[in-house]
């Protein structure tokens, strides 16, 4: 901070109490996080304590913790089922969450999300066809390049459709949501339709969402993506907030409003579309997430990027272990655990909305 | 073409549990209990029976046990590295723990009458005969591998077809340093000696492989030959059959035609195609023009389906155009249990003289 | 209140800050903007005035550089408006525009900073603070900033729209009838801090439905109807009664200061 001229205390006050809060929000979720994951890790038919969890983890790096476990096979467990389990749950939630966010900068419009719009119904279809019509080079690459390059149209679809005036208005995204979802849907029973036994049941289980079958491989593509799209997003960050101010005035102040529009959509299709890949259709992750954050840090988008991505991260793996756990020896579709969550919200958030901005707005 | 029957067969099954894996859970668990229940034993008549004569009314086939699942133990001699049906090479050093799984119990069923039942570790929900009762069960609600469940059983191999998922879980237990043998996941009458001697290798039992292969297609082909005895020698006056998959929970009501799997249990049956004469090749689509061209005399389900639709009354009450035919008029509809029906494995001469008796000699049956 | 950008621009801006010449816009057949000439100059105010759909609007769009324009050729600072990159012309020319909403609720502090994001990663970014409290202070918002923008009226919204243009410290200030939703203090206090800045060097253009306030505040004004020019110059040579008359089609006296008044009939006289 610079030296005081009039009126100087009164800006800097209430930034700092912002930026208290944000450090106590996201210390508070990296911490959350972890123990979770250690927590996630150590449940299952094979039960397993956090120490002896550590253990298995740590161990490989030459660091001996905790006790190790007497189950058999359960380093294998570990290593083959749930810790590439939870790491996708940490990847998966946060690339949704940061999805969300991005879609709701670009569209202006805190309602805006992957599932609600029918992004991840459209890269969803793009999966299932690789999958039925035999496209399985390169093992898991090209179903998540199909998925990405279907889920890629379908963004710039509903964008273009549900723009006009420099503004997208809520009722025409939620009905073109609707229009694509459904299409998407129709596409999907096809491929069932057309698929074997294997692809069939692939097919069911991403209209549902799960983590079930979690493999290294699937972390291996999911995380350079993520990496990528959350330093991009990073960048990108301040030139989102002046979107906030209209297309025009953000040209006025030097942001070449079309460009950034067009790179945050590539970005939103490959954090919905990896994601969609290997985990299904997972809703509602992008609206709780990014507004929740937005109520507690504001709306300027450095800061609700990290918080979105440790929010993202903390819901689904929560959500997971509620798969996991809520029915004895069930594993729940995780998109219904987050639709049952996530839909309540949504109805919540738009009369929200509705009532603030006096309508439609 | 008999492949995809199967595998859609399968899939519908597997699209039946997806649905109600979410809404009930319990229903899986019954089909343990009706397969065991012991039947009164069904003899096929010794003499020619007149088909005009066979009395009207629905019969539930009762497959015998055959005592084909306690034989004399085997000792495998291994390592031995066998080609999967995938083309993937697999070596297997032990067989000590055998985790077999698929959606109808075939590969269970196989590697008990093998002599290799100590072995097994685990089974999936279509293995109901009482020697593997005991095993505890790896699919979660009917067919969802539990690959946790799975590594705590601590297999020393795993042997699958590609009919239970999710794949993930299977590649899971590679990486787990477990081998795994995929098998074929198309079965036939033709096909069931090569799949015997497919789990026999993998498992280092060739010779008693081979044997039971011989074993298994000759009961299969006497069945037939008894049924065969007994019934008039023209096609024109032997019975019309026809295969129909029901799920009432799920509104799925599909026909079984030519190459499907079903047509070659009904020639075994000693049954005229009535679905292939209607030119229905594979699965289609239940439709009502299909059930009356085809005009079956008597009608095939399996139980729970049946059960599913509401019982005889339920199946012609939601397909109506089953009282057109004649089995529809007759009531002729013979319920098999789910997982025996198109099972094709070791011990499938019982199924057919179960559901051979049910038809020729419903009197007899329980 | 002085600003880096027009003791950087000095260097290079010659004359006019704003040279538009023969501006020509047509739009599905409809010629909005008919071979208009416009310049600004640096250290004046000059008013832009005319009926309603007269283009002062789309004549500023123009110069804002947002409209691409059918003919004609315009300049900012000695450059012509489409060499420049988007963030340089941000540097050099800043727009409050007629709309002043907030998509989401950023606070009043926060839309004010928005205003220094061109000159972020410069070395002008270390004065960020002081200038965003002065900009809060001229227009009157220091005590609403930490309330967020949707939250308030038309008028304070307005009102912080026209702080984040002034901390963009710019040489060059395009304003779209910024008195609209103000109430009469406030009204003046915009356009006293707009002479204040041209004062100190800046080129300030100013659409106004206000001709009284136009009158009062501009150096120089140009009358537009129809998309033409009907007349530019000094505040007296342009504002005369039978000109204004004439164009706005009511009768307009125009008295000695000069003071400009619409003629109403007095109470008490109406049939």
């Amino acid at each position: 901070m610079t030296a005081a001229t009039v009126g100087e205390n009164v800006v800097a006050e209430p930034r700092g109490a912002t930026r208290g809060r944000a450090v106590w929000l996201i210390s508070g979720l990296s911490v959350a996080l972890v123990v979770l994951a250690l927590v996630s890790a150590g449940v299952g038919q094979l039960p397993l304590t956090p120490l002896e969890v550590l253990h298995a983890l740590l161990r490989p790096l030459g660091i001996e913790v905790g006790t190790p476990s007497t189950q058999p096979n359960a380093e294998a467990a570990l290593w083959t089922i749930r810790f590439p389990r939870v790491a996708m749950s940490i990847l998966v939630g946060a690339a949704l969450a940061t999805a969300g966010l991005l879609m709701q900068a670009v569209f202006g419009n805190p309602l805006a999300e992957p599932a609600v719009v029918g992004v991840s119904s459209g890269a969803a279809l793009g999966a299932a066809a690789s999958i039925v019509l035999g496209w399985t080079a390169f093992g898991g690459w090209m179903t998540a390049a199909a998925a990405f390059a279907m889920g890629l149209v379908t963004t710039l679809l509903v964008y273009a459709a549900s723009r006009s005036n420099g503004r997208t208005e809520v009722v025409t995204l939620v009905l073109t949501g609707i229009a694509v979802n459904a299409v998407a849907q129709a596409g999907l029973a096809l491929f069932v339709f057309l698929g074997d036994t294997q692809s069939r049941e692939e097919i069911v289980f991403w209209q549902l969402g799960s983590l079930n079958g979690s493999m290294w491989r699937d972390v291996a593509i999911v995380l350079p993506v993520l990496l990528v799209a959350a330093v991009l997003a990073g960048v990108l960050a301040p030139k989102l907030d002046l979107l906030s101010l209209g297309e025009r005035s953000a040209r006025h102040l030097g942001v070449n409003v079309e460009a950034l529009r067009a790179g945050t959509i590539v970005i939103v299709a490959l954090l919905v579309s990896v994601a969609v890949a290997f985990t299904g259709i997972i809703g509602f992750v992008g609206i709780v997430i990014p507004h929740l954050m937005r109520m507690i840090l504001g709306p300027a988008h450095r800061p609700l990027l990290i918080a979105s991505l440790l929010g993202g991260a903390v819901l689904l793996t929560a959500a997971d272990l509620g798969a996991r756990t809520i029915v004895p020896y069930a594993d729940l579709p995780i998109g219904m655990l987050t639709a049952l969550v996530g839909g309540p919200f949504f109805f919540w958030l738009l009369r929200r909305t509705r009532a603030k901005a006096g309508g439609w707005g | 073409m008999r492949f995809v029957a199967l595998a859609a067969a399968a899939a519908l099954v597997l699209s039946g549990c997806a649905t109600t894996a979410t809404t009930a859970p319990a229903v899986e668990s019954d089909q343990t209990a009706a397969s065991t229940v012991e039947c009164t034993t069904a003899a096929l008549p010794e003499t020619r029976i007149e088909i005009a004569a066979l009395p009207a009314g629905p019969t539930s086939a009762c497959i015998t046990e055959t005592g084909l699942h306690s034989p004399a133990p085997t000792t495998p001699s291994l390592p031995v590295t066998v080609t999967d049906a995938q083309g993937t090479e697999v070596t297997v050093t032990s067989a000590d723990r055998i985790l077999p799984l698929d959606l109808s119990g075939t590969i269970s069923s196989t590697v008990f009458a093998l002599g290799l039942g100590d072995r097994v570790v685990g089974r999936d929900t279509a293995t109901a005969f009482p020697e593997a009762s005991a095993l505890p069960l790896v699919t979660q609600h009917g067919h969802q591998l539990n690959g946790e469940a799975i590594l705590g059983l601590d297999p020393t191999v795993i042997l699958t077809d590609t009919s239970l998922g999710p794949w993930d879980v299977i590649l899971q237990m590679r990486e787990a340093g477990i081998p795994v043998v995929v098998l074929p996941a198309n079965r036939s009458i033709g096909s069931m000696g090569e799949f015997i001697t497919d789990v026999a290798d993998a498992l280092g039992v060739p010779e008693a492989g081979a044997a039971l292969a011989a074993t298994a297609e000759s009961a299969v082909d006497a069945s037939a030959a008894r049924i065969d005895a007994i019934l008039p020698d023209s096609p024109g006056e032997r019975l019309r059959m026809m295969f129909l998959y029901v799920r009432g929970s799920a509104n799925v009501y599909y026909v079984f035609g030519e190459e499907s799997g079903a047509d070659e249990l009904i020639h075994a049956l000693g049954g005229v195609d009535a679905a292939a004469d209607a030119g229905i090749t594979g699965m289609r689509p239940l439709t009502a023009e299909a059930i009356v061209t085809a005009a079956p005399d008597v009608v095939l389900v399996m139980t729970h389906g049946l059960e599913s639709v509401g019982g005889v009354d339920g199946l012609l009450e939601k397909v109506p155009a089953l009282a057109q035919t004649p089995a529809g008029e007759q009531r002729r509809i013979i319920d098999v249990p789910d997982h025996e029906i198109l099972s094709f494995g070791p011990d499938y001469s019982a199924v057919l003289d179960g559901v051979g008796a049910a038809i020729y000699a419903p009197g007899d049956a329980r | 209140m002085s600003t880096d950008a027009t003791t950087a621009a000095a260097g290079i801006m010659t004359t006019a800050a704003v040279d538009a010449r023969g501006v020509t816009l047509t739009i599905d057949g409809r010629t909005i903007l008919d071979d208009v000439d416009f310049r600004a100059e640096r250290g004046r105010v000059h008013a832009l005035i005319g009926p309603n759909g007269a283009g002062k609007s789309t004549l500023l769009a123009a110069l804002a550089g947002d409209q691409r324009v059918t003919a004609g050729r315009i300049e900012v600072a000695g450059r012509a408006l489409h060499d420049y990159r988007l963030r340089d012309l941000a540097r050099i020319r800043a727009v409050l525009p007629q709309e002043h909403g907030v998509f989401f609720p950023f606070t009043v502090g926060q839309v004010i900073e928005m205003g220094r994001s061109p000159w972020a990663r410069t070395e002008h970014e270390a004065r960020d603070d002081a200038i965003v409290a002065q900009a809060a202070e001229a227009a009157d918002v220091s005590h609403l900033l930490h309330r967020s923008v949707p939250t308030l009226s038309g008028g304070e919204r307005g009102r912080a729209a026209f702080a984040r243009v002034l901390a963009q410290t710019t040489g060059v200030l395009l304003l779209d009838e910024p008195t609209a939703a103000l109430d009469i203090r406030h009204q003046e206090a915009v356009l006293a801090t707009a002479r204040e800045r041209a004062d100190a060097g800046d080129a300030i253009v100013v659409v106004l439905h206000d001709l009284g306030a136009a009158a009062a505040y501009a150096d120089d004004v140009t009358l537009l109807a129809g998309g033409r020019v009907v007349a530019t110059g000094g505040v007296d040579d342009v504002m005369t009664a039978a000109l204004l008359t004439e164009i706005y089609g009511h009768p307009i006296d125009v008295l000695p200061g000069p003071i400009v008044l619409p003629r109403r009939t007095p109470r008490g006289t109406h049939r």
